[in-house]
């Protein structure tokens, strides 16, 4: 890195070891130019989507249980983190028990132990722990809906409690990093005394700690400039020796427009940059730079109207369009950065399936099945699908749905594009197809993450779900989803939920209440002094086992 | 003229009262939750409740304006949404780069700026006046976000003589007057100059052309004294308009800054503004838009006052 | 992006004699400088009305093969944009938003102001004093600023923009409305007229609108160009014109993302601004110095 701050470094190091004669150390700076406009939050529960979790989770914090991010090809899935392992009680599938790592301690010094992980549940579950943090409930809760509340059983046990079975549980709980309460503590008793109200208290520790976090992870909060940078240094303790840091230094630069992000790594300024602009790329390539892309947990769809009327209650129709789309081409026309969806998940996935619905490129036999069902070239299907022109995980939606619509003219299709806003299209997701909102739409495209089972699936394929309650917009579901989905829901064990779950996998991409178009492949660009990356098939990305050549 | 500079700064303080108002109710005219930064799009209604609730968003709007103005009177904007974090550092932190951008830009244009205007009145109808003139309404017809784009496309993209974006190493927290920040600091303040440098350039032209006419220079300028003479004495008649005008173009260029910040990156009172825009943050862009507005309130009293100082033929109320 | 006024009120101190408009007229003729503006003004008015004669293509037709295709391809002079559509057709359909949403709100605040600034003007007393204090708070505001907390707090959208935009010109135009009525009202034919018992309305038709319209309208015209910068600044900043619309702020927004790969490209849609923005300031400019008003 061409910081003067590096300089100034450097320098001292030189000069150290000219006095001292040890060995030159220079510090090594790992520096992220990141999409989001703000630093996300650093006190634990970060906001800014999964890009938060990315970039100040993940490298800071650890959870209960990790996503294993150390494999390009096979897919990330849920390891032991802090917890070496968890049981549900047989006896009443609600209740959770959770065996700790021994000898973990936080960046303050302090024992990672049973008490710091009720602490850390209550510090958004029970609004009446003096350490209550209100605005980390809305980026935690929603990714753990059925947790209740936590208990210990003895230094290194504790037991979780949720609503109802749920054998997601370990999934969620990758998402509850764990902050030091023994550091809060001491930033609350910090607090200026002319602060009485506890609750403004309890808010100026959470500030003061985002500023000085402590976290168990592999690096530790140094710097905190906010909305410009954040600074982490490695932390040479971290107790898995396999993730332990290399790199001295990574700092965090929010750069949120695309542009700006490719000047500054063209320039020298950061050494990483995430979702290059398209364009870019091959400008970005042609100066050296290096381009890692994996398909990501993410669908980019279609999702079907079931109401009455609907012109895709037939199925023959639902199975014609997902033949009709040359995913091929359009992968070719997105310059290579979309991945080809064979499902909401793919093969050698644990959910997969083996569906007995291939989604292929065929268009005679989407042509066959149109003029089963009735329609022909004089005689074309008149669908309407809402959209919007931008919006996170969406891609280039404009172009992709201009694609789409051409790809199935050929099949009979007469579609009909209504362009609107993202955040509204993002609202009417959760109405449903019946709200004045959706403007009498077949098909709604929002894409969305499919890591937890609950995300990928449950919510839009069973009854429980129906809109406003979540996001099965087109009122998809009978009694067979819902029991596949109770079973899913209560097999405890991690092989047999899995198998519950590619059941109910295969039957989704059966019955088709999609158009699967595209996966995101999540491109990013590095310099190549950047080394040691493994960019998984998931949102995450693993900075500690990374190395920086000076 | 302590009488009329107490009379200015009672007649602000109404001004100032509105311009409260207008912010806050700016604000909160906003269709949309305030919570959507923090709330999970599938957030419950309970806990919507128990959010507004804790952030007072419950009250009434007198009560919410109150608490605000009263908190806002010691200093206190409140604590962002978004963040958590005091709005009242954050916007300060913000207003201090953004004063570094528009300083700079403001010494630029107005050096440039008077230099044309003041070769372009002292030989009116020369070509140097009419190329003068035509710089000065390109000045203030540019597109200033485009000017930056092209700039960069020039500068960094094709030559790669300036970095495109960003406030140098290490943010502004440790921003320094050296050539590795300043080269940080070159596209932003030119691009921003522009505005200043044509009005600046107009206006200077108009009063020097305007002060050549009167007899008693142009008696002198028929002596062939054209010289130090003419020349002091044109300086000093246009000097306290041409201040002034400045004065009143970097109020402009610190509440205007958000085009220019946007495309540079540059993290200032307008990048600030675009984010609490698009986070939907209530406290900070409350915050943020009073403190501008309240900056440009009393540079234009500054401005009022000083000018009268130097023309007492100013202060008739 | 303040515009002088205080020169404007020094017009309607005296009334015009007759002639006094064909005078103005010929002056501007001898203008060319002007009269060129005027003529690309008005030809990009006239380009934005016709549009669908004078534009080659259609504007949102577009096709992954052709995405950004440089300046010059064939059939295609100056290109074509990230989704494939030609560059021409977009930027000739782009003057009708782009011109709609820059002299709209001038209009409306003209308008408006030129209302509120001759009723507080004619009216005088505590009327005036109250209404131009309240003016005075909208004044306060630095115009971008203005304009983009307004349209950020109603969110994106065309009328939220053109709002937006309204409010921000209304307390100048106002102004100056206010400022050229009250010298005119001081008039000693209007003393009489007022003595005579004439009503107000009268007056104000008769012999104020007469004198007070002119300048008014020169003020205005000079906030063509401002408005038409902010207007697009707006869309450039997603708080305007909503894509697949072709606007220029808009296009110069989406196609900044391509300035690594076609520079020039990504810089058409702001010459198209300037182009506008420029014609009407020396068009404006032309006008003042027609009519006698003081630079």
């Amino acid at each position: 890195m061409r910081t003067s701050l590096l300089r100034t470094t450097a320098a001292a190091a030189l000069a150290a070891t000219m006095t001292l004669a040890g060995p030159a150390l220079a510090e090594t700076t790992l520096t992220i130019g990141m999409t989001a406009a703000d630093i996300p939050r650093t006190s634990g529960q970060p906001d800014q989507g999964f890009e938060g979790n990315r970039f100040t989770g993940i490298p800071m914090y650890d959870a209960l249980t990790h996503w294993d991010l150390s494999s390009e090809t096979d897919p990330s899935v849920v390891i032991p983190g802090l917890a070496t392992e968890w049981v549900v009680n047989p006896e009443d599938p609600t209740r959770w028990t959770f065996t700790l790592r021994e000898g973990v301690t936080f960046h303050d010094g302090s024992p990672f132990n049973a008490e710091a992980v009720v602490w850390n549940v209550e510090k958004v579950l029970n609004d009446a722990a003096p350490h209550f943090a209100p605005d980390q409930v809305g980026a935690t809760t929603s990714r753990m809906p059925t947790l209740r509340s936590a208990s210990v059983i003895d230094e290194y046990t504790v037991e979780l409690v949720t609503s109802q079975p749920d054998a997601f549980l370990p999934l969620n709980m990758t998402m509850l990093f764990m902050a030091s309460p023994t550091h809060w503590q001491a930033l609350y008793d910090a607090v200026d005394a002319s602060v009485t109200d506890p609750a403004e208290r309890a808010a100026a520790a959470w500030t003061a700690f985002a500023s000085d976090p402590s976290g168990t992870g592999p690096f530790m909060g140094d710097l905190l400039v906010p909305r410009e940078r954040f600074e982490m240094v490695r932390n040479p303790n971290y107790w898995d020796p396999a993730r332990t840091p290399t790199i001295d230094r990574v700092v965090l630069v929010p750069l949120p427009d695309a542009n700006a992000r490719t000047a500054a790594l063209l320039s020298g300024q950061v050494d990483w940059i995430e979702a290059p602009a398209p364009d870019a790329i091959p400008r970005i390539v042609a100066e050296g730079n290096v381009i890692y892309s994996n398909p990501q947990p993410h669908v980019w769809p279609w999702q079907f109207s079931f109401t009455e009327d609907s012109p895709w209650l037939d199925r023959r129709v639902r199975h014609a369009a997902n033949l009709c789309v040359n995913r091929e081409e359009l992968q070719v026309l997105l310059g290579g950065y979309m991945g080809i969806p064979q499902g909401t998940v793919n093969e050698g996935h644990p959910w997969w399936g083996n569906p007995g619905f291939e989604i292929t490129y065929d268009p005679d036999a989407a042509r066959a099945l149109m003029a089963e069902a009735g329609f022909g070239p004089d005689n074309p299907l008149e669908v309407t699908v809402q959209t919007s022109a931008s919006g996170s995980g969406q891609m280039q939606p404009v172009t992709m749905n201009e694609y789409v619509q051409q790809s199935l003219s050929d099949c009979f299709f007469d579609v009909t594009l209504d362009v609107i806003e993202w955040n509204t299209l993002f609202t009417n997701w959760r109405q449903g197809a019946l709200s004045d909102g959706s403007r009498g739409a077949d098909a709604i495209n929002v894409s969305f993450a499919t890591m937890d089972p609950f995300f990928a699936m449950v919510r839009f394929v069973s009854t429980q779900t129906f809109p406003p309650v979540s996001n099965n917009w087109g009122y998809f579901g009978n009694d067979e989803f819902d029991a596949l989905i109770a079973e899913a829901r209560t097999s405890f064990d991690g092989a047999e939920r899995d198998a519950a779950l590619a059941r109910l996998h295969a039957r989704v991409v059966e019955e088709a209440p999609f158009l699967w178009v595209a996966n995101d492949v999540g491109p990013r660009a590095m310099s190549p002094a950047v080394g040691g990356v493994v960019q998984p098939k998931s949102w995450f990305i693993d900075i500690a086992p990374m190395t920086m050549a000076e | 003229m302590l009488i009329f500079t107490a009379r200015r700064i009672a007649y602000t303080i109404p001004i100032m009262l509105g311009v409260s108002l207008v912010c806050f109710a700016l604000v909160h005219i906003s269709p949309g939750d305030p919570l959507v930064s923090i709330l999970p799009p599938d957030a419950s209604v309970e806990l919507q409740e128990q959010l507004m609730a804790i952030y007072g968003f419950d009250r009434s709007y007198p009560e919410q304006f109150f608490r605000w103005l009263g908190r806002a009177l010691q200093g206190d904007l409140g604590n962002s949404i978004a963040t958590g974090r005091p709005v009242t550092s954050e916007v300060m932190n913000a207003v201090g780069n953004t004063l570094i951008l528009a300083v700079t830009a403001t010494i630029i244009g107005f050096t440039l700026g008077g230099l044309f205007g003041f070769v372009a009145g002292f030989f009116r109808d020369s070509w140097i006046d009419k190329l003068a003139s035509t710089l000065a309404v390109v000045g203030v017809s540019v597109p200033h976000y485009w000017l930056g784009m092209v700039l960069v496309i020039i500068f960094s993209v094709e030559l790669g003589w300036f970095p495109a974006t960003g406030a140098g190493p290490g943010g502004s927290s440790q921003w320094a007057w050296d050539w590795e920040h300043m080269s940080h600091l070159v596209l932003p303040a030119v691009t921003m100059s522009v505005i200043p440098m044509g009005i600046v350039a107009r206006t200077v032209r108009a009063l020097v052309a305007d002060i050549l006419q009167q007899e008693f220079v142009t008696g002198l300028r028929a002596k062939g004294l054209l010289d130090r003479g003419v020349l002091a004495h044109v300086i000093k008649n246009a000097a306290p308009t041409a201040l002034a005008v400045m004065g009143l173009q970097l109020g402009y260029l610190l509440g205007g800054s958000i085009l220019i910040e946007t495309v540079f990156s540059w993290p200032g009172t307008g990048f600030l503004l675009g984010q609490a825009i698009f986070q939907r943050d209530l406290p900070l862009l409350q915050g943020t838009i009073l403190v501008l507005a309240m900056f440009f309130v009393i540079l234009n009293l500054v401005v009022d006052v000083v000018q009268s100082a130097l023309d007492p033929r100013l202060q008739r109320g | 992006m303040a515009v002088a006024q205080t020169d404007i009120e020094t017009l309607a101190t005296a009334d015009k004699p007759r002639g006094y408009w064909s005078g103005v007229g010929r002056r501007f003729l001898k203008d060319k400088v002007a009269v060129a503006a005027g003529c690309v003004a008005g030809g990009l008015i006239l380009m934005a009305i016709f549009a669908p004669w004078v534009a080659p293509q259609d504007p949102f037709d577009g096709t992954m093969i052709r995405r950004l295709s440089p300046i010059g391809t064939e059939g295609y002079p100056l290109g074509a944009d990230e989704l494939g559509r030609d560059m021409l057709s977009r930027l000739i359909y782009g003057a009708r938003l782009s011109l709609f949403m820059g002299v709209t709100p001038v209009l409306i605040a003209f308008v408006i102001g030129s209302a509120i600034g001759i009723a507080a003007g004619y009216a005088g007393g505590w009327v005036n004093s109250i209404t131009m204090r309240v003016l005075d708070v909208f004044y306060a505001f630095p115009s971008v600023l203005l304009a983009i907390a307004i349209s950020g707090a109603l969110g994106a959208g065309i009328l939220n923009g053109l709002l937006s935009l309204t409010v921000v010109f209304i307390p100048p135009i106002a102004r100056v409305a206010e400022s050229v009525t009250t010298a005119v009202r001081k008039l000693e034919y209007i003393e009489a007229a007022r003595a005579s018992g004439a009503s107000a309305f009268t007056i104000v038709r008769a012999h104020v609108l007469g004198n007070v319209l002119g300048p008014i309208f020169v003020y205005a015209t000079s906030l063509i160009s401002v408005s038409m910068i902010l207007a697009a600044g707006l869309s450039f900043l997603g708080l305007g014109v909503s894509p697949p619309n072709p606007e220029w702020g808009l296009m110069l927004n989406t196609l900044r993302n391509a300035i690594y790969v076609q520079p020039w490209l990504a810089a058409l849609p702001g010459v198209m601004i300037f182009l506008t923005s420029i014609s009407f300031n020396m068009l404006s400019d032309g006008l003042r110095s027609a009519m006698d008003i003081k630079q």
